[in-house]
């Protein structure tokens, strides 16, 4: 365990630019100091996937990232075969010389993540993110995974990582509910939006040199935006994004103007757009301005 | 660690078990083992722990928090049980419904076996809302077995099949070796067709009540199929009933959905319901892909305009979108309420619900669903 506290995880993740707050540093703490895993969930742009990358940054290890869609599988997730390979060494063999068992064997398997983070010698960080796409036959068999940590391949035999355990991050937009076996294995953690003063200090890091009022009046406009009845609230990645925009267009602080040609970064939906330029635009801006 | 907060935490387990959490022996002792790993001065760091230890969803996270709140704190809180509504819709259902389940059902049983198809055959045209309770029996029954036809998608999982489109590469290679590398069958995979998300909304509002009693047996049905089907329920707000439907008694699923559907002979929301709806699960992606399902007459009382346009908002994210409505089987109904005609050109299939035979034409077009059909 390379942190002696949850204060000192908390300044090695914002020497490494990423501001979580209490919450976050405690499930981050309690998942390496218990070896479980960590399911984080909220909405999207909220930053689960960086405090993952965040994560192997201050453990100064390797992030391993398993995407999950419908349809993911063994093959995908695990391991699959080089049949190309294997072919290719039957033809140039002498006939009948070549054995399954070298077939089969390592060099001729082609890692995927799970595999990888297992096999790797060192503690990895594994990242399964938007678990909540995989389907329900993929959940069981993470479940598996996720208590034993090995994996088992027929014709190879079974690799263990229970020496290294990987630290282990779960994402989920909760599309639907996990199946609890799978939450009984993880602390659980709810990521909601940051306030207004952590939301400032994120921009600042996330986007070096930007004028401190600019930062200041994004961060107010945003989180006035998410007061609103929007389909889509946008998150901290928007809100980085965005100021991304402004900096790059040469802005020192809001204006109506500048604030209508770019709202498409922090606006995503077509509703949400005209409801906005409609209606609450200008007073945003404004009460944006004053807060700084 | 000290015994007092063993103690302490083990009874606070108990405090969130009577809040509706599920909290098991496993959970609790990773809270102390967590606890032991934290400084117990700091509250923060002791909320935290509980809470990533102790609850697994975030509905559960207010409960928690008003727990923690009485119990650690100390305040003042409103009381930890969850929102009950009086008895009087509870016993509203039961009565409907009689109360004596067991022997109704051998008196259904009983008399199919006497009569055997001819009276099934008129209950399929019978309208659910002039049932008798016997007769109410045998339409349950009946439709479970509807209840199975799902729309189907093709799965991006491949099974052995002598017709598929792609090599078995693996098997292709087993074989080679046989054969020094000549590859002289082709084994050949499919992908297999899995059942699509099915997300069913019904109106249980006053207007729809004769027929809300059997539609809900038909969702309890609908989720029992298997997984992939979540339904909700509406009247004046929105409300989740997949969970109620899990149990295996579809009479204790309608009990349980009065408990929660508190408006459940209320006015009619369509546009504000269809919002929540699109807000809390739409936004998370549910309807993405899958084949929506709205049971309802389209009586708003509001905002028709809503109705139209989160309607609309559905049916882009949606696979299809059937909707049912119950008045449409009576021969000389138009689609004269405004909320429906204000729905109806985000639809893709419309039709009846008020008897078993509109109810199988559902279960066909259900399962036959394969692509977007014009309005």
């Amino acid at each position: 365990m390379p942190f002696s506290g949850i204060d000192e995880l908390e300044h090695a993740l914002r020497e490494a630019d990423y501001l979580p707050d209490r919450g976050l540093a405690t499930a981050l703490y309690l998942s390496l100091a218990l070896e479980k895993p960590v399911l984080l969930e909220g909405e999207a742009g909220v930053g689960k996937t960086e405090a993952a990358k965040a994560l192997a940054r201050i453990l100064g290890t390797r992030l391993i990232r398993l995407q999950c869609y419908e349809g993911l599988d063994v093959a995908h997730a695990v391991y699959e075969w080089n049949y190309s390979r294997q072919l290719l060494h039957i033809r140039a063999a002498q006939e009948g010389s070549v054995s399954e068992a070298e077939l089969f064997g390592p060099e001729f398997l082609i890692r995927r993540p799970l595999l990888e983070a297992i096999e790797t010698p060192q503690r990895v960080v594994l990242l399964i993110d938007e678990i909540d796409r995989a389907d329900e036959e993929f959940e069981a068999f993470l479940l598996e995974v996720l208590s034993d940590f090995q994996i088992t391949i027929p014709e190879i035999g079974t690799i263990s990582a229970a020496d290294h355990k990987p630290a282990v991050v779960l994402t989920s937009n909760r599309t639907r509910e996990l199946h609890d076996a799978l939450k009984r294995r993880c602390l659980y953690h709810w990521i909601g939006h940051p306030a207004l003063e952590r939301e400032i200090e994120i921009v600042k890091v996330r986007v070096p040199g930007v004028p401190e009022r600019l930062a200041a009046q994004a961060a107010a406009f945003v989180s006035g935006l998410r007061t609103l009845d929007l389909a889509k609230p946008p998150g901290v990645a928007e809100s980085i994004d965005w100021v991304r925009a402004l900096v790059a267009l040469g802005r020192q602080e809001l204006d109506a103007a500048v604030v209508e040609e770019t709202l498409g970064s922090v606006l995503k939906y077509h509703e949400d757009l005209l409801a906005v330029r409609d209606t609450t635009l200008q007073e945003l801006v404004e009460a944006a301005r004053a807060a700084r | 660690m000290a015994d007092a907060v063993v103690r302490h935490v083990v009874t606070f387990g108990r405090v969130l078990r009577e809040a509706g959490l599920e909290v098991g022996p496993g959970r609790l002792n990773d809270a102390l083992v967590g606890l032991d790993r934290v400084d117990l001065t700091r509250q923060d760091d002791v909320y935290w722990t509980l809470r990533q230890t102790l609850v697994s969803r975030h509905d559960d996270l207010e409960a928690f928090d008003r727990a923690f709140r009485a119990w650690f704190l100390r305040a003042p809180t409103a009381p930890l049980s969850r929102e009950q509504s009086g008895g009087q819709t509870i016993q509203l259902v039961r009565r409907s419904d009689g109360t004596k389940r067991s022997s109704e059902q051998r008196d259904g049983e009983g008399d199919q076996e006497a009569l055997g198809y001819s009276r099934e055959e008129l209950l399929r045209e019978k309208d659910f809302a002039s049932l008798t309770p016997d007769e109410f029996a045998i339409v349950g029954r009946l439709m479970q077995e509807l209840a199975t036809a799902r729309p189907k998608r093709r799965s991006r999982r491949l099974r052995p099949s002598s017709g598929g489109r792609q090599l078995d590469m693996r098997r292709l290679v087993r074989d080679a070796l046989a054969t020094g590398g000549d590859c002289v069958e082709r084994p050949l995979r499919d992908r297999v067709r899995i059942p699509r998300k099915l997300v069913v909304i019904c109106d249980v509002s006053g207007s729809m009540e004769a027929y809300s009693r059997a539609l809900v047996l038909f969702l309890h049905a609908l989720v029992g199929s298997g997984r992939g089907v979540e339904a909700f329920a509406f009247g004046t707000r929105l409300t989740r009933l997949t969970p109620d439907l899990r149990g295996r008694d579809p009479e204790l699923a309608l009990v349980e959905a009065a408990k929660r559907v508190v408006d459940w002979s209320g006015g009619t929301r369509i546009g504000a319901s269809l919002k929540a709806f699109n807000d809390e699960w739409g936004r998370r992606a549910l309807t993405r892909g899958a084949v929506v399902l709205i049971v309802s007459d389209g009586w708003e009382r509001e905002d028709a305009a809503l109705v139209g346009s989160e309607m609309a908002r559905l049916a882009r994210q949606a696979y299809a979108v059937v909707w049912v409505n119950p008045l449409k089987g009576h021969p000389d109904y138009q689609p004269l309420a405004a909320g429906m005609r204000a729905a109806l050109p985000s639809i893709d299939r419309f039709l009846a619900g008020h008897n078993l035979a509109s109810l199988e034409e559902l279960a066909e077009i259900l399962s036959g669903i394969e692509r977007r059909h014009a309005a």
